[in-house]
């Protein structure tokens, strides 16, 4: 790939986004939405710059980034250690196996109103439906990936000298890390999404609260606000998760 | 046909005294019978019997298919026969240990560690301390020729170059026994070559013992002391050949040498023999 | 022997139910609260709630929406995601924007789109589309971008069009990948309408389920938890086995034991 390659994919990518902006603007130029429904972009654009510099909106997304953190942290402590377990043990693998097939596809969000009674309308339960969420997801690649690592790997480290219970953590985990951090690129997308909508629906806080105080008053700019929030958020996120990759996968062929 | 012995060894001086007699790996009626996903059995060797001396090498050639590798894994520790035993040193093997070294065609690299960082392995894990493992490793690293690589991870290196860091990084805990499983078999004609003669080169330096799985009759007869040649499945052994070649060995002169040829041809014709068997349904 | 262990992992995951529900009623037997009834509380309220007729009525609604939604989300996002794989140009097209529609909650939207739409069915529908679309077209895009180019070559070889070649080459050769994508798309669909429902708060199950939190009738909470998450495991399962039977060629990847422990 050359760098003219890369310039042109740039500016093709940025294309569909102008276009979007673009029409956006239009639409209310044109007097097709009126701007109560549909602000204006640039108003949407300042009154972001503004927000994020005064506190209280601070204040807000450390509340979002709290919360997402916590469940996001749980659900990878508990995704690499169950999905190792189940790939390194058979009788393990036999209980989790059928409860991960029960548990992954049910929607979590149902289960928020039972952690509001159990766990109090505070960050607990907040938390702990982002770790459910973003549980499976790093699980299941966890998994995948424990048990995809070529036996010829594992045999060099034996008869190099590796006891049994070390080959888990010297051979099977750094073999499974590609396939883990693609588990977790995808659970930290869920939790951003899921710390939002938990937010929303029950919450004095935090991003999701915002648009729905604006939802309320009927105040579209301070809808569109958080919604382009949480979206940079999600960028910046997987970019530095995107670079722990990088850093961590440098030996790894390209995948 | 036989190919025993009965040659008179003519340049009997170039071989340094061999140590023979001691038996390093026996193999003692070894049967294996996987089961496959359907239920079937699959007879991979069946009643296998084979005695390998302490500093000998010994290739085990066979069409595809014939369990030759599986055989190799048996002595590695990696697979336990179905039935009968194999022993290192007298002694059963029952599990891989350091003393038995593989090399594996797919080379098995840890890709999460650079040149350096995959020779250090066995002997950091043997408990040799970093520094000194480090200068050993670096030692052998120029030995098998990539000396300036050292940090360079797996990726970046070429098919011929992973399997000088692969055998570099078995030798590096001093197995008594190397076991290469068709190791040149994924290399261009020209890497292969260039790597047979290294092999050769340290082999005929330290004389370790060495189990060698290999399709190549060229390979087996030029590396070999003696050939064990493999039916098809279930894989036994149809016939032992020894190769009475002077060492050490050069390329240049051996090709031309007609017992050399002789030694290929004939194999050759043991496994066209077998491979007749393929085609009975 | 066989039969026995046929049996035993068929029933694996009905047993995994029964064990979670037989957890649960434990741990409702030892905290002993009004908030958290046990299992057999809530898998009594069930009947009452499926025997409503306007809740009944709701769910269904609910589902007519979901299965539109997924439907259409589908037609659209596989076609999209196997040109993205296939063309470097149609994909650094696209792919940005995806970028930052994918960390935006779609139910989020759901007041904005209320706002312009208004209560209707379109509104949710739309939802359900964009909440469903993402993964697909990823899935789609993934599996035609893996595709052995000497498939296509051998196919151009025969004389197939380049439209020719996407139908019959690209699409069953992504398939195992595209259903993985529709798989992962059918359970965001429950998630996104029953989410969506919450926070609109007008009808469908999730409305059921928060009006009942705020009127304390915890076994009817319960219950509607049980019922949406029998949705999402039987569709699910109903998916999974639609998937097994469509790319029965395509190699199982996953049951290898590893030997070391």
């Amino acid at each position: 790939m050359n760098s003219r390659a890369v310039t042109t994919d740039i500016l093709l990518g940025i294309v569909p986004i102008a276009l979007m902006i673009a029409l956006w603007q239009a639409l209310v130029s044109f007097g097709y939405a009126p701007p109560a429904l549909l602000p204006p972009p640039g108003l949407v654009f300042t009154r972001l710059a503004q927000q994020l510099f005064t506190t209280t909106y601070q204040q807000e997304i450390a509340a979002t980034l709290f919360r997402l953190f916590a469940g996001f942290s749980i659900a990878v402590l508990l995704g690499v250690s169950i999905g190792l377990a189940a790939a390194a043990s058979p009788a393990i693998n036999a209980v989790v196996r059928p409860i991960v097939r029960v548990l992954a596809p049910l929607p979590k969000v149902a289960l928020y109103p039972a952690l509001l009674l159990l766990l109090g309308f505070n960050h607990q339960s907040k938390i702990m439906l982002v770790a459910a969420d973003a549980l499976f997801p790093i699980l299941l690649s966890t998994y995948y990936g424990a048990s995809m690592v070529e036996q010829k790997l594992i045999w060099s480290a034996m008869a190099a000298g590796t006891p049994r219970r070390q080959i888990l953590f010297k051979v099977v985990l750094p073999a499974a890390v590609p396939s883990i951090l693609t588990g977790c690129r995808i659970g930290l997308v869920i939790s951003c999404i899921v710390v939002f909508l938990a937010e929303m629906i029950t919450s004095t806080d935090g991003l999701g609260h915002v648009l729905v105080t604006a939802a309320r008053t009927f105040q579209a700019v301070d809808m569109f606000v958080p919604l382009i929030t949480i979206s940079l958020l999600g960028l910046i996120l997987n970019g530095l998760l995107e670079g722990l990759r990088n850093y961590l996968l440098r030996g790894f062929p390209e995948v | 046909m036989k190919l025993m012995p009965s040659r008179p060894n003519v340049e009997a001086k170039a071989a340094p005294a061999r140590q023979t007699g001691a038996a390093m790996i026996t193999i003692d009626r070894v049967s294996q019978v996987f089961r496959t996903s359907g239920r079937r059995e699959h007879l991979a060797i069946s009643d296998i019997s084979l005695t390998i001396e302490d500093g000998a090498f010994v290739s085990i050639l066979g069409p595809s298919g014939c369990g030759k590798s599986t055989l190799l894994y048996i002595v590695g520790g990696f697979v336990s026969p179905t039935e009968g035993v194999a022993r290192v040193k007298g002694k059963a093997i029952r599990g891989p240990g350091p003393d038995r070294g593989p090399v594996f065609q797919e080379f098995a690299l840890f890709p999460w560690k650079s040149v350096l960082g995959n020779v250090m392995y066995g002997p950091r894990q043997q408990g040799v301390k970093s520094g000194e493992a480090e200068a050993q490793s670096r030692a052998l690293i120029e030995k098998v020729g990539l000396k300036g690589f050292e940090h360079f991870y797996p990726k970046e290196l070429s098919g011929g170059m992973k399997q000088r860091v692969a055998l570099a990084r078995t030798l590096a805990y001093h197995p008594a026994v190397l076991l290469m499983d068709e190791p040149f078999g994924a290399l261009d004609a020209h890497t292969r070559t260039r790597l047979q003669n290294d092999l050769l080169k340290i082999w005929e330096r330290d004389r370790k013992t060495v189990l060698f799985v290999t399709h190549s009759v060229e390979e087996a007869v030029f590396l070999s002391d003696r050939v064990v040649v493999m039916t098809r499945a279930p894989g036994r052994i149809k016939q032992i050949v020894e190769i009475d070649l002077p060492r050490p060995r050069r390329r240049s002169e051996l090709l031309l040498d007609p017992r050399y040829q002789k030694y290929v041809v004939d194999i050759e014709g043991m496994i066209d023999d077998t491979s007749e068997d393929e085609l009975r349904p | 022997m066989t039969v026995i262990r046929a049996f035993v992992s068929r029933s694996a995951p009905l047993m995994a139910c029964l064990g979670l529900l037989a957890i649960w009623q434990v741990a409702a037997l030892m905290l002993k609260t009004d908030s958290f009834p046990g299992a057999w509380e809530a898998i009594k309220a069930i009947p009452s709630i499926l025997g409503d007729q306007e809740s009944l009525i709701n769910i269904l609604a609910s589902i007519r929406r979901m299965a539109i939604g997924f439907s259409v989300a589908v037609l659209v996002s596989i076609p999209l995601g196997l040109m993205m794989g296939r063309s470097r140009a149609v994909a650094s097209f696209f792919n940005p924007l995806l970028m930052i529609t994918y960390p935006v909650p779609k139910a989020a939207l759901m007041p904005i789109i209320l706002l312009w739409l208004g209560v209707g069915d379109i509104a949710k529908m739309l939802v359900i589309f964009l909440g469903v679309s993402l993964p697909v077209i990823y899935h789609s895009f993934q599996g035609a971008k893996a595709i052995e180019e000497k498939m296509l070559w051998s196919g151009a070889a025969m004389g197939l069009s380049a439209a020719q070649r996407m139908i019959r080459i690209v699409l069953p050769a992504a398939l195992p990948e595209i259903l993985t994508g529709c798989r992962t798309g059918l359970v965001l669909a429950l998630i996104t309408m029953v989410t969506s429902e919450m926070i609109a708060r007008q009808s469908g199950a999730g409305n059921i389920l928060f009006n009942a939190l705020d009127m304390g009738q915890y076994d009817t909470v319960y219950a509607m938890i049980i019922i949406i998450g029998a949705m999402g495991i039987g569709l699910d399962a109903a998916f999974e086995r639609l998937r097994a039977r469509l790319v029965r060629w395509s190699e199982p990847g996953f049951e290898i034991p590893l030997s070391f422990a």
